[in-house]
């Protein structure tokens, strides 16, 4: 009997569920989706299995992204929590960090905590900055706590003691303690999920982990029966919000690594589209109904952000969450996003969309508001005919009554107002893809844009002209790309560890030690999961340094597994605190805060083959139909439709065109130029504009 | 006549440039008080110094830019400005804050004229005079508040007054971390040049100019919107201030609010003079005041832009304790800056519900811990405090927020201070013990934050807290709230309790205590519902004894 031949990935999104399968045998890859089943997610999965007629025995490796745990969260459907905290900071986690980001509104709210008071309770223990322990942890005091969680149905525990970064025994004694007197009960240390300083955000992350813990264990232990009862024999991964995959088991013990398990594949997806091509430099662009994320990838590393924050907005200072999350800007700019005019009669474009129900005016659902996709099927760009490859029916008369109000009040054609909405949401998605890019000191004109999403091949050629990228890639399927992505990820474990070190006065060797125990916990931690110690393929290091007496700092690469002399770092250091703000302090001390390792393991990636979608014919795939489409400039041009499924690889063409196919629209500007890569990515190079 | 879509294309690049400068700002100084506090702000003013884009860490800054940068044109001409210039302003009396607050603009020239500025104000750790941090609470004179600069070219043509460096570093205590501040205020106005300059070449200038008036005819258009919904009449609060610094007598202080469909008017004829100690504010410092609650009633989510503002007018005789004038003290302003935004907000918060609530703890609570090291090292610790806000009409009161003159600002963490400073926090927990704030809703909570000096050669304490005698106020049969104050536990058992105080020394093992007060309740507190109350109990925010005589009913605790 062969070894299972298929490596399978699952995305739940809030409409669809897809499934990507690579077969490794023929070195093909298909992908199939079915309804999302909110009441029981894994019903969804079970069918895309069933309707893409996949042989479960044949499942060799599943990776599944959901967003069991972020919904759990937003919806407040997670399990009555207890916080036990360090004497006199049992308030901690409701003050938060005071602050007050809706500045004006002298009636602002804080988001309520998960925790209320009556589940708060402190426990006489201390520990100092620097982990020596100040005060023994008193373990009786826990009795108290035992009982008043029995009398209130508590379910979860989470425990966040004072600087348990730099001592997490006490910590760890605590859930030990708690554990005996509370069966059932599932605990959560903050220093097992990390080991940064800040006492509210640590509590914070280990309270929404404890809060969602019983819900995504109870829901990936009913997934786990479901596929081993169709009898699917491969190892099952859950996606991370790092990019990474951890094992079921394990992600059930830190379900908060999984917050944002869905837009982590897109990212990882994206790099490995630019590794493919030779590009490691990629700014990947998603865009959907109601968002468009951008984020940065730089020598084929996807940027991890540090300061999560879960329903963040600039109003409002969300909720921390302390563990790795791909860097993504999100901004309020998708097909379904409302055009509108403020109190003072300006016209907006989002962040309100008319999601999927009733969704854009053209949809005939009862939507009346003008939406960017109604925009875009005034414009020419999209095709009533063959919207979402004929899945749906749309009005393009609905979309210019929609449009009327606009125009009208502009003094403008409806075709003006539908332009200058594309271009105002061209113009917003350009200034995040800048927010990732030129703000944080990186050149556009180094970087290749991919997108995807059922919106990004529609968005992408505009936004690259003005960005400057180097060429824009759409890649095949772009609309379950995330899944594609996933397919691709590696089993993989960050450690972060807040140890405050002048480089000045460090000993040598003191850096290599600190790197040296992380990655030996990391090596456990996947060792844990049923991988050899020769599967680890390797630990990337970098450092969060600044200047004595900063607060912020700057991530600093390092080569793996090697020491670096001290002045080298500090003159690494230099360069990219220069690079992101404009000065260096040469003649000020430098030091670290962060230890950060990233340790992934090794496994064979399915290899792409190059693919035959159109035959291999470039004389073929010749243009289906011609439209009139005006591409933001008035202007009505003469464009070539072509069907993306009938363009061989080595197709070229000179824009205007426009290349649909059931997922997704992509533009090509007139002056650009397309071609068909051997991988059948649509390759974009910008220049043309208009 | 450049259309609506390039209009509103090129106002939020501009939105994005000043957020990108605050960015810049914050990520690059070396002061606490502006990376951790966001005591800074950025901006985007015209050529004649309307404010076009703000990006304000805080409140306080609302209504500074427009006459700081009149006070530089008048020293300078823009027809002597070149590009690569920077001006340099401090002085309260020249629409500035306190001498802490510094203001680098930059002229940013298109065709070879002026046609904007950028400005930066960052809070400096340190300015020099007489106590470290530069905010003595005693200062009876502003040259005692640390240095002055009067209007000056830091920069010309891109080369920097070296002189003017040398003399900063001989002059504060703290050089490395001011020339710190100093270079990123620069860095900020820097990219509002380079990113201003990007949006002019791309769209034209004339496109650019045409963005800047309708930016400000929207902001006013959005205002006169928002006077229409509130009844229009002379609304009038008073109170009083307790104590300046240098003396506790009481500082009354009053507002006569005039609202018409297309102007509002704030007069403050009638409050004190002047006082000696240093809680003063001066006419800019005022202006953001009364901004502050202008905007929070008319357009509390859209950004800041002189238009926003036309209907509004002040009222206000000079060399009062708003409208300080030289040698007036004024490195506490924000005190007086705190009080006049609430008695603003007091005349109406009766006939806005909808947007204010009852009295909050006003003061920002401000206090340095700090003193040297055994080996000589300067150590500060400098935070303000968060404190309880009023009930309103819908709701109780937020607990534990940061001041109205203040906004973004962060606490610290325990685990940063206890890293950089030699302290230990004892405690951060909810002023419960108190009480206070009853009503149908609730005032807010304020915070009980407790150190423990640990430096071995002791330090000092200095402290500014307001609302340290009249409590927050309550509305409609709501109780008032508490009052905020520090206390120092001596390792002897001694307590010493006060409002403001100066250099009081302490030791290694004292205990330093900062409470801030509980807001004021909204509505008869008879009224609340039993199942609220119960909760409150559960809670352990309101004690079974209060639950039977503020609120009648009988819980077991």
């Amino acid at each position: 009997v062969n070894a299972p031949a298929l490596r399978v990935a699952v995305d739940i999104g809030g409409t669809f569920t897809d499934l990507v399968v690579f077969d490794e045998t023929a070195g093909t890859t298909f992908e199939t989706k079915a309804s999302t089943t909110p009441a029981d997610f894994a019903q969804g999965v079970l069918e895309t299995i069933r309707a893409g007629n996949v042989a479960p025995e044949a499942i060799g490796y599943l990776v599944h992204g959901t967003t069991v745990v972020i919904n759990a969260i937003t919806q407040r459907a997670g399990v009555t929590t207890a916080l036990v905290t360090t004497m006199g900071f049992r308030d901690a986690l409701a003050i938060g960090r005071g602050n007050r980001p809706d500045m004006y509104n002298l009636k602002f709210h804080k988001p309520e905590p998960f925790v209320p008071r009556r589940l708060r309770f402190e426990v006489r223990e201390r520990v100092a900055a620097d982990g020596t322990v100040g005060m023994p942890i008193h373990l009786c005091d826990l009795d108290v706590v035992a009982q008043a969680c029995r009398d209130q149905g508590v379910e979860a525990v989470a425990i966040c003691f004072l600087h348990s970064y730099a001592h997490p025994e006490h910590e760890r004694q605590a859930a030990e303690y708690l554990g005996r007197l509370l069966p059932g009960v599932t605990i959560s240390t903050s220093s097992e999920i990390t080991k940064e300083w800040r006492e509210y955000e640590r509590s914070s992350t280990v309270v929404l982990n404890a809060y969602v813990q019983p819900i995504l264990d109870r829901y990936l232990a009913k997934l786990e029966e479901d596929l081993r009862a169709l009898r699917v024999p491969g190892r099952l991964f859950a996606m991370l919000s790092n990019g990474g995959t951890a094992a079921f088991e394990s992600a059930r013990r830190q379900p908060i690594q999984l917050v944002e398990s869905g837009p982590a594949g897109g990212i990882i997806g994206a790099a490995l589209v630019g590794e493919q091509i030779g590009e490691p430099n990629v700014i990947s662009l998603d865009v959907g109904g109601t968002t468009a994320k951008c984020s940065l990838i730089e020598g084929g590393d996807v940027k991890i952000a540090g300061d999560y924050r879960l329903a963040w907005t600039p109003l409002s200072p969300g909720y921390p969450v302390r563990v790795p999350v791909v860097d993504i800007v999100e901004i309020g700019a998708g097909g379904g996003s409302v055009a509108w005019f403020d109190e003072g009669g300006a016209l907006r474009v989002g962040p309100r969309s008319a999601g999927a129900e009733p969704g854009p005016a053209c949809y005939g659902r009862g939507g009346t508001e003008p939406t960017v996709t109604d925009a875009m099927l005034i414009a020419g760009v999209l095709d009533p005919a063959s919207f979402l490859g004929g899945r749906l029916v749309v009005e393009v008369a609905l979309a210019r009554t929609a449009y009327e109000p606009v125009a009208e009040r502009l003094g403008v054609s409806v075709e003006a107002a539908a332009a200058g909405v594309i271009r105002l949401v061209n113009e917003a998605t350009i200034d995040a893809l800048k927010l990732v890019s030129v703000r944080r000191g990186y050149d556009p004109r180094d970087f290749s844009l991919v997108a995807f999403g059922g919106g990004g091949p529609m968005h992408a050629a505009a936004l690259a002209s003005e960005l400057g990228v180097k060429r824009v890639v759409i890649p095949p399927f772009p609309g379950t790309f995330s899944a594609w992505g996933m397919l691709m990820t590696r089993p993989r474990v960050d450690l972060t560890r807040t140890r405050v070190t002048r480089l000045d006065t460090a000993h040598p060797g003191e850096i290599d030690e600190v790197f040296c125990e992380l990655e030996n916990e990391a090596r456990g931690r996947l060792i844990e999961q049923g991988f050899a110690s020769e599967q680890i393929a390797g630990h990337r290091r970098s450092l969060d340094m600044r200047y004595h007496g900063q607060e912020h700092t700057v991530r600093v690469p390092l080569p793996p597994g090697e020491r670096v002399a001290q002045p080298t770092l500090e003159a690494a250091f230099h360069t990219l605190h220069r690079r992101s703000y404009t000065f260096a302090l040469v003649d000020t001390p430098v030091e670290i805060v962060n230890f950060r390792t990233i340790s992934t393991v090794e496994m064979p990636r399915p290899t792409m083959r190059r693919v035959r979608l159109g035959g291999n014919d470039a004389t073929g795939g010749a243009e289906s139909r011609r439209r009139r489409v005006d591409f933001g400039d008035g202007v009505r041009r003469e464009t070539a439709i072509l069907s993306r499924s009938s363009l061989p690889v080595g197709f070229a063409a000179v824009g205007p065109a426009i290349v649909e196919e059931a997922s997704a629209t992509t533009v090509v500007l007139p002056g650009q130029r397309l071609k068909v890569d051997r991988f059948g990515n649509l390759v974009i190079s910008p220049g043309g504009a208009v | 006549m450049t259309d609506a879509f390039t209009r509103e294309i090129i106002r939020n690049k501009l939105l994005a440039l000043t957020n990108e400068m605050g960015v810049v700002l914050a990520r690059t100084s070396m002061s606490p008080i502006v990376y951790e506090v966001l005591d800074f702000a950025c901006g985007i003013c015209d050529a004649t110094g309307r404010v076009i884009a703000q990006d304000n860490g805080l409140c306080l800054f609302t209504g500074t830019f427009r006459p700081q940068v009149e006070s530089i044109l008048e020293k300078y001409p823009t027809a002597t400005m070149r590009p690569g210039d920077v001006y340099m302003t401090n002085s309260p009396y020249g629409g500035g804050t306190h001498n802490a607050d510094v203001a680098l603009i930059q002229p940013i020239f298109a065709e070879d004229r002026v046609l904007a500025f950028g400005i930066s104000v960052t809070h400096w750790t340190e300015v020099g005079g007489k106590v470290l941090g530069s905010l003595a609470p005693d200062s009876t004179e502003i040259y005692q508040e640390g240095l002055q600069f009067p209007r000056l070219r830091l920069y010309r043509e891109g080369e920097i007054n070296e002189a003017i460096v040398d003399i900063i570093r001989a002059n504060v205590r703290l050089p490395t971390m001011s020339i710190g501040d100093l270079n990123a205020g620069v860095a900020a106005v820097r990219i509002a040049e380079q990113r201003l300059s990007d949006v002019v070449a791309r769209y034209g200038l004339a496109a650019v100019e045409e963005t800047f008036e309708a930016i400000l005819d929207h902001g006013e258009s959005l205002a006169l919107a928002a006077l229409a919904r509130i009844p229009a009449g002379v609304y009038e609060a008073d109170d009083v201030i307790d104590g300046d610094g240098v003396s506790e007598a009481p500082i009354p202080i009053q507002v006569k609010v005039t609202v018409a469909p297309d102007r509002f008017v704030a007069d403050f004829t009638g409050c004190s003079p002047q006082t000696l100690g240093p809680i003063n504010c001066a006419r800019g410092a005022l202006l953001s005041a009364c901004k502050t609650v202008f905007k929070a009633i008319t357009a509390p989510q859209q950004p800041s832009n002189e238009g926003l503002f036309r209907p509004f007018e002040l009222l206000a005789p000079e060399g009062t304790v708003f409208t300080a004038v030289r040698p007036a003290p004024t490195g506490w302003y924000y005190e007086a800056s705190a009080y006049a935004t609430e008695l603003v907000w007091k005349a109406l918060a009766r006939v806005l519900p909808e947007r204010l609530s009852a009295g909050s703890y006003v003061s920002l609570c401000a206090y340095y811990i700090g003193g040297r090291r055994p080996d000589g090292e300067y150590w500060v610790l400098a935070t303000p405090q968060d404190g309880g806000w009023g009930a309103c009409a819908d709701r109780d009161g937020e607990n534990s927020l940061i001041a109205t003159t203040d906004g973004d600002t962060y606490n610290y963490p325990a685990e940063v201070v206890e890293t950089a400073f030699p302290l230990t926090m004892l405690r951060n927990a909810f002023n419960v013990e108190a009480g206070g704030g009853a009503g149908r809703h609730r005032g807010g909570f304020g915070t009980v934050r407790e150190y423990r000096i640990e430096n071995p050669t002791g330090g000092s304490l200095l402290a500014s807290l307001g609302r340290s005698v009249h409590a927050p106020w309550g509305i409609g049969g709501g109780r008032a709230g508490t009052v905020n104050y520090f206390e120092v536990v001596r390792s002897n058992g001694e307590v010493i309790r006060g409002g403001r105080v100066t250099s009081l020394p302490l030791d290694r093992g004292d205990i330093v205590r900062i409470v801030t007060g509980n807001g004021g309740g909204w509505g008869d507190p008879r009224e609340r519902h039993g199942n609220v109350v119960r909760r409150d109990v559960a809670d352990g925010f309101v004690s079974p004894q209060a639950a039977k005589e503020d609120y009648g009913r009988e819980v077991a605790g």
